[in-house]
């Protein structure tokens, strides 16, 4: 009964939370141009979305969420990142989203407690 | 259950002396307005004894409040904990509930995330003019054509016999010399005002002009010395060279002016002519300067189709005459003297009009120098140069185009280092833009030896190498240089041309390519195989053209002296027109004229021949290009049936009827 309650209950699901990020992403800046002046609302916002209901899975587990939109005007981006956790309860999330004026790079990385 | 029904009766109890306690404040603050100090503290400890009595008399274990309390708070818990029991003990047995369940956690390393958003990449041009900074130029003149001399002109001006010598006459208006009046031609000094002379003559309301006019009408004779002056000043010989060269053009002409438009007595040429479809119209040399000269290079000028220019190679047998010679023809008038002669150091291996400047001529030299010659100045010696340095080339150079339009062209040149440059035609002194040809697998550079661009292509681009192989590449872009290889021949590629006829299906992917295995072959961009291949001829093959208005006809030329033609909707086994030359000289470039009637053979006795191409032959009728669809795709399943024969043949017999 304890392993199957710690492979579902405490393990980080990604399709799970991949639903979540497109839901919130698609939901603040579907449609939309980039707009210098709304960009700064827009982060925010899907961040606390995220983080709110990915809180509401009432999982334990810290998470971390990051949004990073940017201008298309031609210039390259590179990121990487790296973690050291346990393998089998900790787990992330990246979706990268894009349309015609702008990219945006939503990362939630969740660590079971 | 009897703790539970215990439980309640607890809670009970504490309601109750909840309530007893408020009765008694009650009574107590009632009171209290009638006696305050000494009943204050009397009813504190009569609650307090009291409910101790109370308590004691139900039996509940009296410790001190906290442990009642703490009993009592437990309550609520248990309902929450699957365990009453545990929920009762300490908080220490809580954190061995959480030790239990913490497993041995493994923690690795993982890379997470990458995100890679690639730069777009934008092609710029650039478009620069420098002047150079070699000659001190104290008093420059608005009116002067070039600032740019060089100082090593003079040694080539010595070895001619002709030349124009820099010289100035004692005209009032131009500036001192230091030295005297030459009488010997050939000893040149090059000043830095000489362009001002070339101005200040032409312009024939300059004083110093009608100075010199009024000086030769004043005087009725004029001693030797006086005419040797003038024949020797620079006004002279401008006026002198643009004079003799209509004169000459007018003497050749033999216009009959007896003609007899009744046509009686004399036979119309045009049925003989129909039945020939080869035939010698003209043939070009100049005893001087193309004798013995092998021809390296044509070009036709596209403001002017009548020019034609021929570059050659050097004279071994005359060491001292410059080694590179490079004639501008006109085929529209009669005379047998080039237009316009030019020269310099190395034997020119290619030459080109500047597409959208009728006075320059560009040549590719041995040296790797890149030369440009005006033809509005009296110079024969380039105006410009390029740096014989790393920067620019150091092998022999066989290519130079012009390529782009009218606002963005580039000279483009390669040599045999496979080192592709682009230069400005106003600036020769450094190239724009530099390449190496290498093909990715090999590590060495492409040798090239032909260069070909597709109609109405500025990018893409083929050349032929020296290894046999043919390359396409393009000049921009992020995959700039070498793209594809095509294993073409087993000799050196000798020449190279893409499909050049317009018409309502599109051939400009078709190529052709002649070399030294005695072959001809037909490719196209798009298949890594030929497409055919021509093995009529017995000799080297030295160059092949497209005709540029017929889609299926081309000619090529071979070291025995034989100029092919061929019309690949006629006949794809044998040329359709053949014609070996009068003495069989080896021919080393063979082009079409922009009208498409005629084709220039270049040999290597230094002799330009024109021919004729028979009306029937050179007009493509209005189904030719879609007989020449019908013709490739012929080619193709010819190509196709060999390869199966191929198999088949190869096979053992048992197998063979299984395939067919």
């Amino acid at each position: 009964m304890e392993d199957l309650q710690t492979t579902e209950e405490t393990m980080f699901v990604v399709d799970e939370v991949s639903n979540i990020i497109k839901e919130a992403v698609e939901g603040t800046i579907g449609g939309n141009a980039y707009q210098h002046s709304k960009v700064n609302q827009w982060t925010n916002t899907i961040v606390e979305q995220i983080l709110g209901h990915v809180t509401k899975l009432n999982k334990p587990f810290k998470y971390i969420v990051t949004c990073v939109i940017m201008q298309k005007n031609g210039a390259g981006l590179h990121t990487a990142s790296s973690c050291y956790w346990d393998n089998t309860t900790d787990g992330s999330c990246t979706v990268r989203w894009e349309n015609k004026t702008m990219y945006c790079i939503v990362s939630v990385f969740g660590l079971a407690i | 259950m009897d703790r539970r029904a215990e439980l309640e009766r607890k809670k009970q109890k504490l309601a109750m002396i909840r309530e007893e306690k408020e009765r008694r404040r009650r009574e107590k603050e009632a009171k209290e307005h009638e006696e305050i100090v000494t009943r204050i503290t009397k009813p504190d400890k009569d609650l307090r004894a009291e409910t101790e009595e109370l308590l004691s008399s139900l039996g509940i274990p009296l410790g001190n409040d906290g442990s009642l309390i703490r009993s009592l708070n437990a309550t609520p818990e248990t309902s929450l904990s699957p365990i009453p029991d545990q929920s009762l003990t300490s908080t220490q047995s809580g954190t061995g509930l959480l030790k239990s369940s913490r497993r041995q956690v493994k923690l690795s390393v993982v890379s997470v995330h990458q995100a890679n958003i690639p730069p777009k990449e934008s092609v710029t041009y650039n478009k620069q003019t420098q002047t150079a900074t070699s000659t001190i130029d104290k008093e420059a003149h608005p009116l002067d054509y070039y600032v740019l001399t060089y100082g090593d002109v003079p040694v080539e001006e010595e070895g001619e016999g002709c030349s124009l010598p820099s010289n100035d006459s004692e005209s009032p208006a131009l500036y001192p010399r230091h030295h005297g009046p030459h009488k010997v031609a050939g000893l040149p000094k090059i000043e830095m005002v000489r362009p001002a002379h070339v101005a200040e003559g032409d312009n024939p309301l300059t004083p110093g002009h009608a100075d010199l006019q009024k000086k030769v009408t004043g005087t009725q004779d004029l001693s030797e010395e006086e005419k040797q002056q003038i024949m020797m000043s620079e006004e002279f010989h401008s006026f002198f060279d643009k004079a003799s060269r209509i004169v000459e053009r007018a003497l050749y002409e033999d216009i009959d002016i007896c003609v007899d438009y009744t046509g009686i007595g004399e036979e119309q040429e045009g049925d003989d002519k129909s039945g020939i479809r080869l035939s010698v119209n003209r043939c070009f040399v100049d005893d001087r300067w193309s004798k013995n000269r092998t021809i390296t290079s044509f070009d036709w000028s596209a403001q002017f189709p009548e020019l034609l220019v021929a570059s050659y190679n050097n004279n071994e047998d005359v060491p001292h005459d410059p080694d590179g010679v490079c004639l501008i023809w006109n085929l529209k008038f009669k005379k047998t003297t080039p237009e316009h002669i030019f020269h310099c150091q190395s034997p020119v291996m290619a030459a080109c009009f500047a597409k959208f400047h009728p006075n320059l001529i560009l040549g590719g030299t041995y040296s790797g120098q890149v030369v440009l010659w005006d033809n509005r100045s009296n110079k024969r010696t380039p105006v410009q140069r390029s740096p014989l340095s790393a920067s620019a080339h150091t092998h022999p150079v066989y290519c130079v185009h012009v390529v782009g339009t009218q606002n963005a062209h580039n000279l483009v040149s390669i040599s045999t280092d496979g080192k592709f440059c682009s230069w400005s035609l106003d600036m020769l002194s450094t190239p724009q833009d530099t390449m190496e040809l290498t093909h990715q697998k090999q590590s060495r550079a492409v040798a090239v030896t032909s260069l070909s661009f597709p109609y109405g292509e500025f990018n893409n681009f083929v050349v032929g190498s020296e290894e046999g192989s043919v390359y396409t590449a393009c000049r921009h872009g992020s995959k700039a240089g070498v793209m594809e290889m095509f294993e073409a021949h087993q000799g050196p590629v000798t020449g190279i041309d893409t499909h050049r006829a317009q018409g309502h299906i599109d051939f400009s992917h078709l190529f052709l390519t002649s070399s030294i295995d005695w072959t001809v072959k037909l490719w196209s961009l798009k298949e890594s195989k030929p497409v055919y291949s021509f093995e009529d001829n017995g000799d080297y093959v030295y160059d092949v053209s497209w005709s540029p208005i017929h889609p299926a006809l081309f000619a090529c030329v071979d070291g025995m002296g034989r100029l092919d033609l061929w019309n690949l909707n006629n006949d794809t086994e044998l040329p359709t027109a053949s014609v070996v030359l009068d003495g069989s000289p080896a021919l080393n470039r063979v082009m079409w004229a922009p009208a498409g009637h005629q084709v220039v053979v270049g040999d290597d006795a230094g002799k330009i021949w024109i021919y004729d191409v028979g009306e029937q032959l050179a007009t493509p009728k209005s189904d030719e290009w879609t007989m020449f669809m019908h013709t490739l795709q012929e080619l193709k399943n010819n190509q196709v049936d060999q390869d199966l024969d191929a198999l088949t043949s190869l096979s053992s017999s048992g197998f063979s009827s299984g395939i067919r």
